[in-house]
């Protein structure tokens, strides 16, 4: 069978005026009918759904555990966001929509949100959501005594109030357009009231979920399976048309492929895109495959003994031949990136074009390297992530394609912890990187490249006019101006080079054709199993 | 005989401390630990950090934590994971029995393929049956377990349309499905172990064959089944024994590898696991299982010789 590669649909202009009326002065966003517009995040309605049934997915990386406070990693999102939600959800066009908000109103100088909650809302305990549970929530992740990885992204909440049990509103301390998208699905879900009472509280998440998502946890198996009911009283009367997702952990690509074929999964996301190429044929496996969020880079080091001369960094970015390294890591099965994730590119991204460290440049790289007093180049290491799979050919195509500027690399892999750490005390040195974004420049850009304290600036980039171009991104409301100013951090990005982003893996889902109405979120997240079903 | 097993059980305890105190030192001395599992590419607070750091306890001085939690594993306490906040001993238990299943299920496998086969081989060394064994243990010592199982799971794929069932069921809950689990893990565990019992009993048995008494009772005209079983057998059995034993120590600590390739729960999958997620309790707890594990095995092996062989009950 054919890869087939929908077009991404992104309405700009209903994004756009979407993203006013959240983000715009004194304008109010309302949800759309019943289901508040969320057909966006979990997919459309289906009168003809057949009710029932468990849907078995096949997933390679294991969340730690199911806390939606204390937990960053993707893995645990992915998962979670079927049993909590937040009061916004991400679009797949990066617009912050409402979701257990029935409406969103923003005071003209932008600093008061007024959320109206969706009436009617239950948490898996049998409670009914209010207006001190999305306080009780919030407040607990953006305390930095809770030690919540979300905490940095709620640092500009002053003050949350809750004057009546339907209405919550959110005082900011400056102006923060992307509040909206920070209250949703990943730091942003909803939980009662002093559900972190105890200091057990947090090990009952891995066995009880609390949410009002429209599944509720039944039984987590570290190493095995994670499986999930269907939430009787969930506020969307009739669904999840599902009975129950059993989430099964494979333990590398090749089983998934193996559960896939002999169908004793019924869906999977591929980590390896050009797997798809394996089950080509296969009858039965519907593929579908999109732009990510996901980008694989290369991140360099300010203070480097070498790296912290921009010159040499434009040289290294200059030498490297993206296309050649995605044809090398994962077959050419995704898209070669500027300044931003793939599924960005169109809402956020600058025009490539414009960017002119993004492609190759040999004599250009050599002049700038001769320029800042290495002319016969240096040898330094490139760090790479054991586990990583995509990262070892690529480290070998990079070897090559810096070998004529004189540019020696030693290849280290490193386990993935004692790599976290040395990133997180701010000492990347040159290392390849893969992460994920929520579709929102500022989540994407600010804590990773803004200086510190109010970001993390892991490759000590201290970039003053990076900085200004982020705070100004933050306190921007009109999106259009918005986009200007993300557009010009791009070329900073692009001038200074603190990261070469290298591609986005293709998004490639692969279901048996009994599995209906799946719609596959960019983000990678299960969302789309809230509103599929399976044929008889 | 007692005074012998006391003066084990001693060394044992000594061993015990030492182990666990080796174990903690070591995994606080690699780099990373279980707050950049939990804020990955989100870090970045400070305040974050230290205070997850002050709830999982990793701020206080390390004799601190070592005594506290061997403190607590004396009051059968093994702690609290970190990653998923459940009780160590659960955890470490539950994984445990599903890897001693695979473990006694391989030793058997081993036993059953491996015993024939050496003997066979060994009462006629250069014989046709020896160079088949010989062949049969080569390709078994040599293939690593891995590459066995990957093969085995293609070969299952492709041959048969089947694969292994995707959760692993314990036995009490249904012993088909069970079964239908482990067959795959347990052929490729045991292919490598009945080889290596094959050359084992092969190497004791040729021994055997060119001593006296066994060549006496063959030329005193004995039935075979006698000169094998009773003879032959009966002074190999010691060996076999201890080698059981190893074997099966062996096959708890290398199954991590099987474990791992057909996605199955147990102490090696879950060592493994803590040891990435930097977890330290289930790390500190399924280490010091196994430790227990080992020395109970060695214990058990020293009694059963008594069983086998007379001269040793009165030592």
């Amino acid at each position: 069978m054919p890869l087939s590669t929908p077009r991404l649909t992104i309405d700009r202009r209903t994004a756009l005026l979407a993203g006013a009326g959240l983000l715009g002065g004194g304008l109010a966003l309302p949800a759309r009918g019943q289901d508040g517009g969320a057909e966006a995040v979990y997919g459309p309605d289906d009168p003809q759904a057949r009710r029932g049934g468990t849907l078995t997915v096949a997933i390679a990386n294991e969340p730690p555990n199911l806390d939606p406070f204390h937990q960053a990693g993707d893995a645990r999102t992915a998962i979670t966001v079927l049993m909590y939600q937040g009061l916004m959800f991400e679009d797949a066009s990066g617009v912050a929509k409402p979701l257990l908000a029935e409406s969103m109103a923003v005071s003209d100088d932008g600093l008061t949100y007024t959320f109206t909650l969706r009436r009617g809302v239950r948490f898996h305990t049998g409670r009914t959501m209010t207006s001190a549970d999305v306080k009780y929530s919030y407040d607990y992740v953006r305390n930095p005594a809770n030690g919540s990885p979300g905490a940095l992204d709620f640092g500009t909440i002053a003050e949350i109030g809750a004057p009546d049990d339907h209405t919550v509103v959110v005082r900011l301390s400056e102006p923060n357009a992307s509040l909206p998208m920070t209250l949703t699905n990943r730091f942003g879900g909803v939980v009662p009231v002093d559900t972190f009472a105890t200091p057990q509280a947090r090990a009952r998440l891995s066995q009880q979920s609390v949410g009002t998502g429209p599944f509720m946890l039944q039984e987590f198996r570290p190493q095995s399976h994670i499986r999930m009911a269907r939430f009787p009283n969930y506020w969307r009367q009739g669904q999840p048309y599902l009975d129950g997702v059993l989430f099964s952990v494979q333990p590398n690509a090749a089983s998934v492929l193996v559960a896939l074929r002999s169908r004793r999964v019924d869906l999977a996301l591929l980590a390896r895109p050009q797997d798809a190429e394996q089950l080509q044929g296969q009858a039965g496996l519907n593929i579908t495959s999109a732009s990510s969020l996901r980008q694989c880079s290369l991140d360099l080091d300010g203070n480097h003994a070498q790296l912290k001369d921009p010159r040499v960094r434009q040289a290294i970015a200059l030498a490297v031949d993206k296309d050649a390294v995605m044809q090398a890591s994962i077959s050419g099965k995704g898209k070669v990136l500027g300044t931003i994730p793939a599924a960005m590119q169109e809402s956020w991204g600058a025009p490539i074009s414009a960017l002119p460290n993004q492609k190759p440049d040999m004599a250009r790289a050599k002049a700038l390297l001769a320029e800042a007093g290495l002319p016969d180049g240096f040898t330094m290491d490139l760090i790479s992530i054991i586990g990583f799979e995509w990262m070892d050919p690529a480290g070998v195509t990079l070897a090559q394609q810096l070998a004529p500027l004189g540019i020696r690399l030693n290849i280290q892999r490193v386990e993935l912890g004692v790599w976290l750490n040395a990133y997180r005390s701010r000492n990347m040195r040159f290392t390849f990187n893969d992460w994920g974004t929520q579709p929102d420049p500022h989540i994407l850009y600010y804590r990773h490249f803004h200086s510190q304290p109010r970001g993390a600036d892991f490759r000590n980039w201290n970039n003053a006019e990076g900085d200004r171009l982020l705070d100004a991104g933050m306190a921007t409301a009109d999106p259009a101006r918005r986009k200007e100013i993300y557009v010009e951090f791009q070329k900073v990005v692009d001038a200074s080079v603190p990261t070469v982003m290298l591609f986005s893996p293709d998004l490639v889902s692969v279901a048996q054709q009994r599995v209906r109405n799946y719609a596959q979120h960019p983000t990678g997240w299960w969302f789309g199993l809230a509103k599929a079903w399976i044929a008889a | 005989m007692i005074e012998a097993l006391l003066r084990r059980l001693g060394a044992a305890l000594v061993t015990l401390v030492l182990a666990t105190g080796v174990v903690f030192l070591v995994i606080r001395a690699v780099p990373g630990d279980i707050i950049g599992e939990m804020l990955g590419q989100s870090a970045g607070d400070p305040a974050s950090e230290a205070a997850l750091r002050a709830f999982f306890g990793l701020d206080r001085p390390l004799v601190t934590q070592y005594l506290t939690w061997a403190g607590d594993v004396l009051r059968g306490d093994l702690g609290t994971s970190m990653r998923q906040g459940l009780p160590v001993l659960g955890i470490v238990l539950d994984a445990f029995l599903v890897t001693l299943e695979i473990g006694l299920a391989t030793l058997l496998v081993s036993i059953l393929v491996g015993v024939p086969l050496g003997l066979a081989a060994g009462v006629r060394p250069g014989g046709v049956a020896d160079m088949m064994v010989e062949g049969f243990t080569l390709l078994g010592l040599s293939a690593p377990v891995f590459w066995t199982g990957m093969v085995l799971l293609i070969l299952a794929d492709s041959w048969l349309g089947w694969s292994p069932p995707l959760i692993y069921t314990p036995p009490s809950v249904s012993l088909a499905d069970n079964l239908e689990g482990i067959a795959l893990p347990v052929l490729a565990l045991g292919f490598l172990q009945a080889a290596a019992y094959a050359q084992f009993t092969r190497q004791q048995s040729a021994a055997l064959m060119r001593q006296d008494f066994v060549r006496a009772a063959r030329a005193r005209g004995l039935p075979a089944r006698v000169v094998y079983g009773r003879h032959l057998l009966r002074n190999i059995a010691i060996p076999l024994v201890t080698y059981a034993g190893l074997i099966l120590v062996q096959i708890l600590g290398g199954v991590v590898v099987v474990e791992t390739l057909f996605g199955i729960p147990g102490l090696g999958r879950t060592l493994l696991a803590a040891i990435q997620g930097r977890d330290y309790p289930v790390l500190q707890g399924a280490l010091l299982l196994t430790v227990v594990v080992a020395l109970l095995v060695n214990l058990v092996i020293d009694l059963t010789y008594a069983l086998i062989d007379p001269r040793v009950r009165g030592a």
